[in-house]
């Protein structure tokens, strides 16, 4: 998990990159790949600072594969693996930072086993992010981000439990989809400032509870029809518009709350902003 | 691959020597990871197996290396380096398996040669030598007996390396005919004895009193001919020697790794012949030598002459940007350089400050406005503003003191500053532009004249200190001013205020005076007013 610091790190590595020169970079590619062995369980970390970044599911028998553009003259890949824990990413090569290199046109492309058990952590600071967690046998995930423009998808279901999926954001643009596929007992979000649109669509294995911590910005959350929905709101200068919902006491409920297969309970500590509840079918 | 055909042979006899040791794990040796790195001076492949050490291939730097070893050179875009490249463009999208197979299956491409031919060969070799244990094994097609002196070893070896057997297979068929194989063991062949084929002695030593049909092949260990023997094929010899050569050879009697040898030194020493040019080429054009420098005068005359234009056209430029903030902000100017002139020591620790603070605030402000989406745009706007807003207060500044050293040059009397008018500012800036630079320009200018060395680079450390000086309480200067729009007096000395606060009393007096005795007094009695007149 990265803290605040961290990400706070990445996201100026991120603002140093703006071109503002015309230095010329010296762009390498690398594709990592490594097969499966045998491994029970994996603890995967991938921390990336700036770029597009892309997280998908790897063809059978692959452990992992990874895909970086990057300028090598900042940057260098980095893939542990040590047979229980895999570590992938970039860093800045010594120790100083350097102004005026242009990396947007970095790339990272990953792709992760299906069949590994893994706990996943995904940290990084000012990347467009695309991440599809489909698929992925996930035991537990955290992802933090710093400004960043994140879209993350779980398209298809989680095969294994997981206990708690946490997301830091921090100034960024967020959508997660398909949040009901994590098969999660737990969601956790943090949200500093910008615009975060949470879809709880998808297969519910289990009940879960979801805590969601907003800063500044507006919050949209989506959830599917028949699936019951309980919020309890700690909010201050928050707007809600809790459409398809009806208050009870201190706390919100879907109309089908009591007949719902599935029920989640939201605990939504918001500051500043706004919070729009949407049914979808 | 287009080898010779004692090199295959050999190829494969090595192996299966080198490779006894690690034959129980054979089977496992598959890749398990692959790295490949395509940079603009780079190409290169990293295969790690589930045993064994990793292979490492490496275009890099005009330098070709295995493991870290050079084994060739390239230059970028040439042949080899365009082979290289394709064949990892080839490999980054297969896995495992299917990898090795397109890696051992990879031959050098038609129309290679000379230097560009040898380099993929060697590259070749090393890959297939790395990934042929992988590969399935094909039924012998060649009669081929085997004797060894340690059974036990050779049926381990035969256990352990069935991969690589593939390759010994493949060798020994290029032998042609029976072949004879013995692994640690010595081999007689008696007076009158005859063997049909090639025989073949791997970490053992052959005695030959009788006749060989084929080619005589002795790896790691010793081969004596004695009287009466005959050998009608080749002698080859691997990491062997000929203790006695009493007999007759049909063929050619071939040291092969003395061959691999020579092919080894070449290569290094191509390389470095290759290298020392580039070095002596490198050397020429950015040091050239003291040699060289001595005789030829015109050098550094060229170099001083350039020297000095080059800082009377900074000169220039900076003075038409002066001329231009004369005409359009002379207030500006005068409120900076008044400040600069009254306030040094504080212009320059606000210059400093404002220096170190310069990045942090341009960053800070963009976190600030990146954070909310109204900010945004004007984040866009900030990012390249900000930069060039303090560079324009550096330049206001520098000019402002320029201004005030090219007043000070003109009232210091010296000889030649006596075409600075005090009175212009353009030729105060002018002027003070060029007592700045005066320390390039002489430096310059002097080293023409040889042994002073040390002058010129005490002249340009005097330049720099100034210029940075000078920089440094203008852009302080400016922020105490607001960019010349706020003025900043600063505490003067006692007699400047006396006498500032006397001449305001007199204005006033004057003043007064006027109103009330304007209809009958003498006028010119009152210095307020002859000043006026002289205007």
């Amino acid at each position: 998990m990265l803290d605040v610091t961290g990400r706070g790190v990445l996201t100026l590595a991120a603002l140093l990159a703006i071109p503002v020169g015309t230095a010329a970079q010296t762009w390498r590619t690398v594709t990592m790949s490594r097969q499966v062995s045998g491994e029970d369980e994996l603890r995967v970390s991938v921390s990336y600072g700036a770029g597009h970044f892309k997280v998908g599911a790897a063809d059978e028998g692959v452990l992992y594969r990874m895909r970086l553009r990057y300028d090598e003259e900042v940057f260098e890949p980095r893939a542990e693996y040590d047979g229980n824990r895999l570590r992938l990413g970039v860093e800045n090569v010594g120790h100083s930072i350097r102004i005026g290199k242009n990396r947007s046109g970095g790339e990272m492309d990953l792709m992760l086993s299906r069949e590994v058990p893994m706990d996943l952590g995904l940290e990084f600071g000012a990347v467009r992010a695309d991440l599809d967690l489909g698929g992925l046998s996930l035991t537990g995930l955290s992802l933090s981000t710093g400004a960043s423009e994140s879209v993350v998808d779980v398209s298809s279901p989680n095969p294994v439990s997981m206990n708690t999926a946490t997301f830091e954001v921090g100034a960024a643009e967020f959508t997660a989809r398909r949040l009901g596929n994590l098969n999660a007992r737990r969601i956790e979000v943090d949200a500093g400032v910008g615009d975060i649109t949470l879809s709880f669509t998808g297969a519910w294995e289990q009940d879960a509870s979801v805590a969601i911590d907003m800063g500044l910005g507006a919050l949209e959350l989506r959830f599917p029809e028949g699936l019951g929905v309980r919020l309890n709101k700690d909010s201050f200068l928050t707007s809600l518009d809790s459409e398809g919902m009806v208050k009870r006491g201190a706390s919100y409920y879907s109309l089908d709350w009591e007949a719902a297969d599935r029920k989640i309970s939201i605990d939504l500590n918001a500051a500043f902003g706004s919070v729009r509840v949407v049914w979808v079918r | 691959m287009l080898m010779p055909l004692y090199r295959r042979t050999l190829l494969g006899l090595i192996l299966a020597v080198a490779l006894l040791p690690a034959l129980a794990r054979a089977q496992e040796r598959a890749v398990v990871s692959k790295e490949v790195a395509v940079g603009r001076s780079e190409a290169s492949l990293r295969l790690e197996f589930s045993a064994g050490a990793p292979l490492e291939i490496v275009f890099r730097d005009r330098a070709v290396t295995i493991d870290g070893d050079v084994v060739g050179s390239f230059d970028p875009g040439d042949a080899a380096d365009a082979a290289w490249r394709s064949l990892l463009s080839e490999a980054v999208t297969l896995e495992d398996g299917p990898l090795s197979e397109m890696l051992v299956a990879w031959s050098p491409p038609e129309g290679l040669e000379g230097d560009a031919l040898d380099v993929v060969e060697v590259i070749d070799e090393a890959l297939e030598q790395s990934l042929r244990p992988s590969l399935p094994v094909v039924a012998p097609s060649v009669s081929v007996s085997v004797g060894t002196g340690r059974e036990s070893a050779l049926l381990q070896a035969l256990l352990g390396q069935v991969g690589r057997l593939s390759m010994l297979q493949d060798a020994l068929a290029e032998a042609g005919g029976a072949v004879q194989l013995h692994v640690q063991e010595d081999v007689e062949v008696d007076e009158g004895q005859t063997v049909n084929g090639t025989l073949v002695v791997i970490s053992g030593d052959a005695r030959i009193r009788g006749t060989v049909e084929g080619d005589v092949v002795v790896v790691d260990g010793s081969l004596q001919l004695l009287p009466g023997s005959r050998v009608f094929g080749e002698v080859r010899l691997a990491d062997a020697h000929i203790v006695r050569n009493e007999g007759t050879v049909e063929g050619t009697v071939v040291d092969v790794l003395e061959d691999e040898r020579d092919l080894e030194s070449e290569i290094r020493a191509r390389l470095r012949d290759e290298l020392r040019s580039e070095l002596r080429d490198e050397i020429r054009h950015t040091a050239p030598t003291s040699a060289a420098r001595r005789f030829n005068p015109f050098r550094s005359v060229f170099r001083a002459v350039a020297g000095i234009v080059e800082n009377l056209v900074k000169i220039l430029i900076l003075g038409l940007i002066g001329m231009g903030v004369v005409a359009f902000a002379p207030d500006h100017l005068d409120v900076v350089a008044e400040t600069a002139r009254r306030a040094p020591g504080r212009s320059a620790a606000v210059g400093v400050a404002g220096a170190f603070l310069l990045i942090p605030v341009w960053i800070l402000g963009a976190v600030a406005l990146a954070v909310s989406i109204v900010g945004i745009p004007v984040m866009i706007a900030w990012l390249p503003l900000f930069p060039l807003a303090a560079i324009a207060a550096g330049l206001l500044g520098y000019l402002a003191v320029a201004r005030n050293v090219g007043e000070w040059l003109s009232d210091s009397g010296y000889r030649y500053t006596d075409w600075i008018r005090r009175s212009n500012s353009v030729y105060t800036i002018f002027g003070g532009l060029m007592g700045l630079m005066s320390f390039f320009i002489v430096g310059h200018a002097l080293s023409v004249v040889p042994l002073v060395g040390f002058v010129k680079g005490f002249l340009v450390f005097a330049g720099s200190l100034a210029s940075l000086a000078a920089l440094t309480v203008g852009f302080g200067a400016v922020l105490l001013t607001r960019g010349g729009r706020r003025r900043e007096y600063f505490p003067e000395s006692f007699d400047e205020a006396w006498e500032r606060a006397v001449e305001v009393e007199m204005d006033m007096d004057e003043a007064d005076i006027e109103v009330e005795e304007e209809p009958g007094g003498s006028e010119n009695d009152r210095p307020g007013k002859e000043k006026e007149n002289d205007a």
